[in-house]
């Protein structure tokens, strides 16, 4: 397998979700072992043994995202992921890649919203060689100007494949937020522009390291084949002299209220057929209102059972294919921690016109705003939400449990929420679907966003007008 | 560390450490734990439909997945998609299920049901709760067995198709993988990526219906089961697929890749980067190289760490995510080098491309850098084969598709440490030839015709 530093563009795995008690009952809820502890330098570890295979995953978490990048340094966040692999104290460049490889394991870093993470998947014998190596890059870097310069390029050209020299490049997970959020935070480029990434110098570099990268602004998790006690005591030896640091108090994320619809268009040059896409601001992390936006998402996008699905695809044949999500494309409905979008999108036909297929979403979200839906549709998507949760948690080996339970400490300072999601979803009602569905999927909550086959007039998305 | 970038660099910044300290050495962890690939249970049915159930995991979902010799090698010259229509009008209803009840009976398992053809088989399945699989199962074998394939829905997933197909051609990778194909497969469906607008939109129902009659039935089928299974799956396949018939034999394809040089210029004005496809055949998976090249390719390109990604990405910067691999059909392969560089450096990164090629031509690695390759794919294939219900099947799936034993699993990692320098370096001077390897360069012609001049002949 080729392990690249994958980030941003592909880093979103599909979604994922909870373990439900639908009404049909379910004997077998897979309940996931927790072992939740705090350093007395502040790092959280959570372990979560699996004997299944003799593999290992560690995934050390950092509360810093793209979303709080220096202002005048847009795609920071993620260039200095980049930075990550290119030397710490007892590993020259190269050497972190090899030495993971070298024990048989693979690698990746990415950089999202809320977190910037870092994983290995490895034989278990080696986790005591990963959490070596991760404590190591935790205690300090070394990086040469040539490094930067070096990266710089890696990341430019990750820009380009991604972004610039695709077709629909960044429609809609790059540019939909940018559209829909007035707050810079929320609303910056946040794959960042090329100029910016090249005028990044060593001393930025190193002042967002000694601001965010300490242990005290940290999640690590342990998934696979070992022993907790084994496992505590590797993490007591590399971690525990770490020194934690100041944290800057985290700015003001908050977006206000949409009250008008958004509609903007973006050209592009390099596509041939019209795309649309369409997201509505979430109700806040942990609300009952979001866990519903968790079932409407199944509800309304995931699947050919699903209702745009039947509506836009079979029914009117507007497009073969309709996608979206939760922090679609960058990840799942778990792995943030601030406002957030839930954004559907597809590419059509020139003859078929944007209102008639926002006249057909409108259908669709007008009916789940008139009456409650019936209590076995709602079993259904509940369903769907807790075997979509064990498909993302076998992800990678079990990376995609690990991703959860950082995420949980993190964000929450309680992983073991993932063993509550069950009843966080079952408790979802058919009232408070259609409840949520009028407060959220009002069209005034809305931003739609249009691409167009031709060349740009403007490169910035600043143009984007209010009301249609 | 400091030390060493103390001795190479001009100019050394470091962070976090100012002072010149001792390295400490990774420690290397205990001795690894035994691994054992999940045993199979692996059956026949009276009409020939093949069975590979495999207990795996502790978490309650299955992958349900059957396999169809039935793609793009059986289809005409002039057909080429007929199976991918085919495929999706399978989803379209059958004798007793409208569309919307197949889609609803597979997200009441927990998952949805996915068919696609490719160019040797369609893959019909999907990844469902343990508890709801035996009625999975039903819903694959009611699909596979008795479709309705309505004339009514074809217009609309054809035009579905020319829009797919329309979308392809302007996605810098699809292009080059087509043409590098049409190359090095012509006059062959492994060579036929893209149909033609036109035959596209003159398929009809009853085509669809000819090459579902023509090629699917319980012969040339194989079902894969793996995951927590609850007990009596057996007992639900046998009724499933027991009455189904046999059907067509399968049919195996040959063809004959062309390995002779050749270079192609995609034009696409003002791209920001070049999108480099070059590679040529080499032995498939039957053969007793193939193993030494699979180690080769991973050190040469296949793999982070390898020669080729050190040098364009780590050193030079010229590209993101470059890549080699070998790519296999069945008793078919090439191997590939795929880079999206940018528009300035493409002659300078195909310069450094081949200088690895020659390198490792020339000299057989050092036997710590072939150690460290080999405990890579040592440490990948137990995850290969561990990490999901899917990845579980797409390893034996590979096996079996191949008409190998299943050996080959069992006596892969101890092929992978048997390999030696010198066998390296053979398997690349054998194979990876560039005086014989196709070039496909999709870029900005204005800007990269200079650059590239020296590979539109073969290299002496």
């Amino acid at each position: 397998m080729t392990l690249k530093v994958r980030t941003l563009a592909c880093a979103a795995i599909g979604f994922a979700i909870a373990l439900v008690h639908a009404q049909t009952g379910n004997p077998e809820n897979f309940r996931v072992p927790v072992v939740y502890y705090k350093l007395p330098n502040g790092l959280r570890v959570v372990l979560s043994p699996d004997h299944t295979a003799p593999t290992v995953v560690t995934a050390l978490y950092y509360r810093i995202g793209f979303r709080v990048e220096p202002k005048d340094r847009t795609g920071f966040a993620h260039l200095f992921e980049h930075m990550m692999f290119q030397g710490s104290r007892n590993l020259g460049k190269m050497e972190f890649i090899k030495l993971v490889q070298q024990n048989g394991g693979m690698l990746n870093g990415s950089t999202r919203f809320d977190f910037t993470n870092y994983f290995e998947v490895l034989p278990s014998n080696k986790l005591e060689t990963a959490l070596w190596a991760e404590a190591d890059r935790m205690k300090g870097l070394a990086i040469t100007d040539e490094n930067l310069k070096n990266q710089q390029g890696v990341v430019g050209n990750e820009v380009k494949v991604a972004v610039l020299n695709r077709p629909y490049g960044g429609f809609p997970w790059l540019y939909m937020p940018q559209y829909a959020n007035t707050n810079w935070y929320n609303a910056h480029n946040f794959y960042g522009d090329l100029k910016d990434i090249q005028a990044a110098t060593l001393e930025d570099v190193q002042k967002f390291f000694k601001t965010y990268y300490a242990p005290n602004n940290a999640a690590l998790a342990v998934v696979g084949d070992f022993e907790p006690e084994a496992a505590k005591a590797i993490v007591e030896k590399y971690f525990a002299q770490i020194p934690k640091s100041d944290l800057p108090p985290q700015p003001d994320l908050t977006e206000p209220r949409q009250e008008t619809e958004i509609t903007a268009t973006r050209k592009d040059a390099l596509a041939n057929r019209p795309g649309l896409a369409f997201g509505y601001h979430m109700p806040a992390r942990n609300t009952p209102e979001y866990f519903a936006m968790g079932l409407l998402d199944q509800m309304l996008v995931q699947g050919d059972d699903s209702l745009l699905y039947e509506e836009v695809v079979k029914k009117r044949g507007y497009a073969g294919e309709i996608s979206g999500g939760i922090n679609v494309d960058l990840g799942n409905m778990f792995d943030y921690n601030g406002p957030m979008l839930w954004t559907a999108y597809l590419i059509h036909d020139p003859n078929v016109t944007d209102a008639q297929i926002m006249g057909a979403v409108d259908d669709v979200m007008d009916r789940l705003q008139a009456t409650p839906v019936d209590r076995s549709l709602l079993d259904r998507n509940i369903t769907k939400m807790r075997a979509g949760l064990y498909d993302e948690m076998t992800q990678l080996g079990g990376f995609g449990r690990a991703n959860l339970l950082d995420c949980f400490a993190l964000f929450d300072d309680d992983p073991a929420k993932i063993n509550a999601l069950d009843m966080n979803f079952g408790s979802v009602t058919p009232e408070l679907i259609e409840q949520t569905a009028r407060d959220y999927l009002r069209k005034t909550n809305r931003t739609v966003l249009m691409v167009e086959p031709g060349a740009p007039q403007s490169a910035k998305p600043a143009s984007a007008g209010a009301g249609r | 560390m400091t030390r060493k970038f103390g001795c190479i660099a001009t100019f050394v910044a470091i962070l976090a450490f100012g002072h010149q300290q001792q390295k400490e050495t990774p420690p290397a962890g205990g001795p690894p734990r035994p691994f054992h690939l999940a045993k199979t249970d692996d059956f026949t049915l009276p009409n020939g439909m093949r069975v590979t159930l495999v207990p795996y995991g502790v978490i309650p979902h299955v992958s349900v997945r059957a396999f169809v010799d039935a793609g793009g090698v059986n289809e005409l010259a002039n057909q080429v998609w007929l199976s991918r229509l085919t495929a999706l009008l399978m989803k379209e209803g059958t004798e007793s299920r409208s569309a919307e009840q197949i889609a609803d009976a597979a997200a009441d398992a927990g998952g949805r049901l996915e068919i696609d053809a490719g160019v040797e088989e369609t893959g019909i399945g999907g990844v469902v709760l343990s508890d709801r699989a035996a009625a999975f199962i039903a819903l694959v074998a009611d699909v596979l067995q008795r479709p309705l394939l309505p004339a009514s829905q074809v217009e609309r997933l054809k035009s579905d198709l020319q829009r797919e197909l329309a979308i392809a051609k302007t996605q810098p990778d699809m292009v080059a993988r087509e043409r590098f194909l049409r190359t090095i497969y012509p006059d062959s469906p492994y060579g036929r990526l893209f149909p033609a607008e036109s035959e596209l939109k003159g398929y009809s129902a009853g085509d669809v219906a000819a090459f579902y009659k023509n090629n699917f039935g319980a012969a040339r089928t194989h079902l894969y089961v793996a995951g927590k299974l609850d007990g009596g799956l057996r007992a639900v396949i046998q009724s499933a697929f027991g009455e189904w018939q046999a059907g067509p034999a399968p049919v195996k394809m040959s063809a004959h890749p062309v390995a002779a040089h050749s270079f192609a210029m995609i034009d696409r004005p003002g791209a920001a980067q070049s999108t480099l496809y070059m590679g040529l055949p080499v032995a498939d998976p039957t053969s007793p190289d193939y193993i030494p090249l699979d180690v080769m390719n991973a050190l040469l390109g296949g793999s982070f760490a390898s020669r080729i990604t050190s040098n364009i990405r780590e050193q030079k910067g010229y590209t993101y995510s470059p890549r080699s691999l070998i790519a296999t059909d069945h008793h078919l392969a090439y191997w590939a080098e795929i880079a999206d560089v940018t528009t300035s450096v493409t002659g300078p990164s195909l310069k450094e491309i081949f200088y690895e090629v020659d390198r490792l031509r020339k000299d057989p690695p050092s036997d710590s850098e072939l150690k460290g390759i080999q405990n890579y794919l040592a440490g990948l294939f137990i995850l290969r084969n561990t990490m999901s219900p899917d990845a579980l099947i797409q390893q034996l799936r590979f096996v079996d598709s191949q008409g190998m034993s299943r050996a080959f699993l069992t006596d892969y990692v101890q092929k992978v440490i048997a390999v030696k320098p010198q066998d390296i370096q053979r398997v690349a001077e054998a194979y990876i030839v560039p005086s014989k390897m196709t070039i496909v360069v999709a870029g900005d012609r204005a800007k990269i015709a200079d650059q590239v001049k020296p590979y539109e002949t073969a290299a002496p």
